[in-house]
């Protein structure tokens, strides 16, 4: 018969207990590493992805909030907890759940990916935390799926594209190719486009989209478009994608002239478009020239700050933060106050004029036509035009 | 082979005792990553199963958890039927996919097998990311939790659905580890090591693989259910290729071939992840050192490793004992 | 359409079955040759072109960046290799897929702090900007640069395997190591020198990709299945092989994207799919 010796067994034990120990100073120390101390007088939760393929969209939200805070002096009334929503939306859902039912913040704030927004909507409604929406701009979030507790500052996808469709049409643009990837962004930002642009008068000849995220070369796509024969081509591209399409079109000299949705040619990465993205033609809620005092102001505390030039994305960090501590200023003391007064914010900002309407609690904005330019060896924006005020419809939104 | 060695078995026990633990004494946030591990360990069961027994590396094993989640949600949540038998539609769609892909991938292998099961993976993917109605990329609220209420448990409390879901976690690794001592199992092991042997003695190879990778299905369903009650939400993201890969690195992490292996890699990425990135964006980097260093120390896996170790401890230990003359050498001290 | 619709769809797919072919045949012949899961190899891509775009700055020059890029790519490879690849080639493929994807991690992150998160650009040199008159269409001249490349690099390859005392002896490793062991090669070199040219190829093709369709952090992740699939469809280990894949995934994408657009993001996984089943080694496998 097999006898187990003591030090067989002392091996397991002592395996056990050092494991168990390990453990449970990890937990501990992840237990402690949680405890949010609290002094400030409104806590917020800024939930942004830091890693992934829009990490610099998160920083440069975030950069604009700070920024916002620190330029009021205001940075002891608020305890800013920033976590990473990895883009993915389980994980933005977990981390929003902790923010408010562990760090007990009175308003979240931010939301890059219409994916995440849809998964804590449900939440954030049922929770009755106030949401500020500082990029995120699924067109149902402000419709179908509003809410009284979800307030966006930044822009919503109909929003940026129906005033372009509207003015290509009465501008002498008779038909259009359009192109965008294969998604529910894409598909929003084109089928306002196109609503807006047949309904002035225009037609759309053509329509692409693009797999989403795989496809790195459009070259098939441009040849496509350049076949139709259309007056003009309008897509909606945004980061990586947005730098690789406007340099290929670039490189293949396409005659025909090419608009977009303002990402195309973002300040935050329209550098790297070289010389491809001179003439071309977009609208965006926000261009750095803009010729405003308020603006002119922001932009000399950012490059102060950062050392860069903000882009439409930092402006809307910036924007958040202004209509917190706005809603603050009139009485936002808790969630329930604060959810009140975030929908009746309304000032000046260095986009202009802006207020939430509150039919949908989506912002209303200036919409700006401009068109990329090159100036002392520096890719900057020239204004054309400016669609003023520019509101979405209810379109199902019941509050 | 496998062995529910008394070393697995403590492993096992002690694993659940830590995440119970740690979800009931730990912040609320401490629950969420308790779920989040449990999800992923299942997953890595059910690909053990395939991989670490069968051979049969499969990228495609998110994507199954996938469909399961969307089966149990289009069922639930768009059709309006009740829950039960929505989520057992949920774990069927799971097993007739994986099985099918099985049956369709038996003639290959290595890393064939690894590509083609990506390809399914991948298609699923496009498949549900297209879907306009399913919500594409956007993805489907609207799930609801099991109502057991009949029993006393109140699912919407965290803590209960997160004791559940170890309770779920468990009954995974049981149901594995029987189904791998049996004789199936055995025969899968065999299929593994020699193929041809295995047909040579009359057995249907095809078949077979078919079925292992069916039951795998039904593992990871389990994992897609849970994951859907989690966040009340999908997307099709649980369907890309990168969540089989983070589970086939836990897999190899923990050690490849112990079912116990899996649940130990899960609970170190996981708790390592969440530790790291509190204080750096830049985690990856570390998990892929921490990865590295795992098969220079031995390739076994962490939890692999650790066994071993101990195995050669106690064998040295019975030569000792038993006075075994030296000139026989012992296996197993090479690297 | 017309005629030159389709030479210009044909020029498309052509320069895009070339880049894939530059990063294919590096890890084919690493697979077929030191039986090495390299996934990795995408990441020193991602490589290249980032360093190809600090050394464009650096120097104010294309063609330095596209030649000190792969040289720089490869002095990475070779470290690389003596502190892991080469204990990693006896471990078995679990173990190789464990470190490689240890690494792609790593220069995931190393690529974030050195260059920052935003995608950047490189220009393509003056010589080759615009467009040049093609087989009766106005083509940009640096795609074309890019297809002449491509072909380059198979001619090479082909005469070196073909024709050359090292390309026997590769081949016969490749059949067989340890008869060509046996046999007097020395296999231990010839590892370390196909892997260092295999990453001069990654590199190389980095830099010279990185005009089109410039450098994002998730630039090899992305290029990494279908690198993958190519090798996969077309064999092991074969030159033939990564010919036969890259014009095929090449040409199929891109007339997918032209024709069938709705569905092409899922014709290469059919496509994959399809080829493993009905020949589960691959088109062209370098052993029989």
């Amino acid at each position: 018969m097999e006898k187990y010796n003591l030090s067989y067994w002392g091996t397991i034990v002592k395996t056990i207990a050092t494991k168990l120990a390990l453990v449970t100073g990890l937990c501990l120390n992840l237990g402690f590493s949680m405890i949010s101390t609290a002094s400030a007088e409104t806590k917020v939760g800024l939930l942004l992805p830091y890693t992934g393929t829009y990490a610099a969209l998160g920083n440069a939200i975030t950069e604009g909030f700070e920024l916002a805070i620190e330029e009021a002096g205001r940075e002891d009334e608020f305890t800013v907890i920033v976590e990473d929503s990895e883009m993915k939306p389980p994980v933005g859902l977990a981390k929003a759940r902790k923010l408010v039912y562990q760090d007990e913040v009175d308003v979240i704030a931010g939301v890059v990916s219409s994916g995440v927004l849809g998964a804590m909507r449900d939440f954030i409604h049922q929770s009755q935390v106030p949401l500020i929406v500082a990029n995120a701009g699924n067109n149902l979030a402000t419709g179908e799926n509003c809410s009284p507790y979800i307030v966006r500052v930044s822009f919503s996808n109909g929003q940026i594209n129906r005033p372009m469709g509207t003015w290509l049409a009465e501008n002498g643009v008779k038909t259009i190719y359009t192109l965008a990837p294969d998604y529910a962004a894409g598909h929003q930002m084109i089928d306002a486009f196109t609503k807006a642009f047949t309904a002035a008068g225009g037609e759309v000849i053509g329509s692409e989209f693009t797999p989403f995220g795989q496809t790195k070369d459009f070259g098939p796509y441009l040849t496509n478009a350049q076949a139709s024969g259309a007056d003009g081509i309008f897509v909606f591209y945004a980061g990586g994608e947005a730098i690789n399409f406007v340099k290929q079109y670039g490189s293949f000299d396409i005659k025909t002239p090419l608009y977009g949705s303002g990402f195309l040619t973002s300040p935050l990465y329209v550098e790297a478009e070289g010389e491809a993205a001179i003439g071309v033609r977009a609208s965006l809620h926000y261009i750095p020239t803009l010729d405003t005092p308020e603006n002119k102001a922001f932009i000399k505390a950012f490059q102060a700050k950062y050392n860069a030039m903000p882009s439409e994305y930092a402006v809307q960090g910036y924007d958040a933060a202004l209509a917190l501590m706005a809603a603050v200023d009139n009485g936002g003391v808790d969630r329930a106050t604060l959810a009140a007064q975030l929908p009746r914010v309304s000032y000046v900002g260095p986009r202009g004029p802006l207020e939430i309407d509150p039919a949908t609690n989506n912002i209303v904005q200036n919409i700006y036509i401009y068109d990329t330019v090159m100036e002392n060896g520096v890719l900057t924006q020239k204004m054309i035009d400016t669609v003023p005020s520019v509101r979405d419809d209810a379109a199902g939104c019941q509050m | 082979m496998f062995y529910q060695t008394k070393f697995r078995s403590i492993t096992l026990i002690a694993a659940l005792i830590f995440l119970a633990s740690y979800a009931s004494f730990g912040s609320y946030f401490a629950r969420e990553i308790v779920v989040e591990i449990i999800i992923l360990a299942i997953l890595a069961i059910s690909l053990d199963l395939c991989a670490g027994f069968g051979g049969m590396v499969s990228l495609c094993h998110g994507a199954i958890m996938g469909v399961a989640a969307y089966a149990f949600a289009i069922m639930s949540a768009k059709l309006g039927w009740p829950l039960f038998p929505s989520a057992l539609i949920g774990l069927l769609a799971a097993v007739v996919v994986s099985g099918l892909v099985g049956w369709v991938t038996a003639r290959t292998n290595g890393i064939f097998f690894i590509m083609a099961t990506l390809a399914f993976g991948q298609m699923a993917y496009t498949f549900f990311f297209k879907s306009r109605w399913l919500g594409g990329d956007d993805g489907m609220g609207g799930i609801s939790r099991f109502d057991l209420s009949a029993i006393g448990l109140e699912m919407n409390n965290s803590l209960t659905f997160t004791y559940l879901g170890l309770g779920v976690l468990l009954l995974a690794y049981g149901l594995t580890a029987m189904v791998m001592r049996s004789g199936f199992g055995r025969t899968l092991s065999g299929i593994h090591v020699n193929e041809d042997r295995m047909k040579a003695l009359g057995v249907n190879t095809a078949a077979h693989r078919a079925k292992a990778m069916a039951f795998s299905g039904f593992i990871a369903g389990l994992a897609g259910l849970i994951a859907a009650q989690h966040t009340l939400y999908i997307s099709p993201e649980l369907l890309i290729w990168t969540t089989s890969g983070e589970a086939l690195i836990v897999v190899i992490l923990g050690g490849l071939g112990t079912l116990v292996g899996p649940v130990i890699g899960a609970i170190l990425l996981i708790l390592m992840k969440h530790e790291i990135s509190d204080y750096t964006d830049y985690w990856h980097a570390f998990i892929g050192l921490v990865l590295i260093f795992t098969v220079l120390a031995g390739g076994r896996g962490v939890f692999g490793q650790i066994e071993y170790w101990l195995n050669s401890l106690r064998s040295r230990h019975h030569d000792t004992d038993n006075h075994q003359t030296a000139g026989k050498p012992q296996g197993g001290d090479h690297a | 359409m017309d005629l030159s619709f389709w030479i210009l769809q044909f020029l498309n797919a052509m320069q895009y079955s070339m880049l894939l072919f530059l990063l294919s045949i590096g890890l084919t012949v690493i697979f077929g040759l030191l039986h090495f899961v390299n996934l990795a190899h995408a990441s020193l891509y991602m490589m290249g072109a980032y360093i190809g775009i600090s050394v464009a700055a650096l120097t104010g020059s294309f063609w330095a960046a596209f030649f000190l890029a792969p040289v720089i790519v490869t002095l990475i490879g070779a470290m690389l290799y003596f502190t892991l690849i080469d204990r990693m080639r006896t471990a078995g493929p679990m173990n190789q897929v464990l470190v490689t994807f240890g690494l792609i991690f790593i220069f995931l992150d190393l690529v974030r702090m050195g260059w920052g998160d935003i995608a950047l650009g490189l220009d393509g040199p003056q010589s080759l900007s615009g467009t040049t008159r093609f087989l009766g269409v106005d083509y940009p001249a640096y795609r074309l640069f890019i297809i002449a490349l491509g072909l380059g690099v198979m001619t090479t390859m082909w005469f070196i395997l073909s024709r050359t005392q090292i390309g026997v002896m590769i081949r016969a490793s490749v059949e067989n190591t340890n008869m060509a062991a046996a046999m007097g090669i020395n296999v231990s070199t010839l590892f370390f020198l196909v892997f260092c040219f295999g990453c001069a190829l990654a590199g190389l093709a980095g830099v010279a990709a990185a005009p089109i369709l410039s450098a994002t952090t998730t630039m090899g992740i992305t290029i990494l299945i279908p690198t993958l699939i190519v090798v996969v469809i077309g064999g092991l280990g074969s030159l033939e092989g990564a010919i036969a894949g890259s014009i095929i995934i090449g040409f199929m994408e891109t007339f997918g994207a032209v024709m069938i657009p709705s569905f092409s993001a899922v014709l290469t996984y059919v496509l994959l799919a399809v080829v493993l089943i009905w020949r589960p080694q691959g088109l062209i496998p370098a052993r029989g």
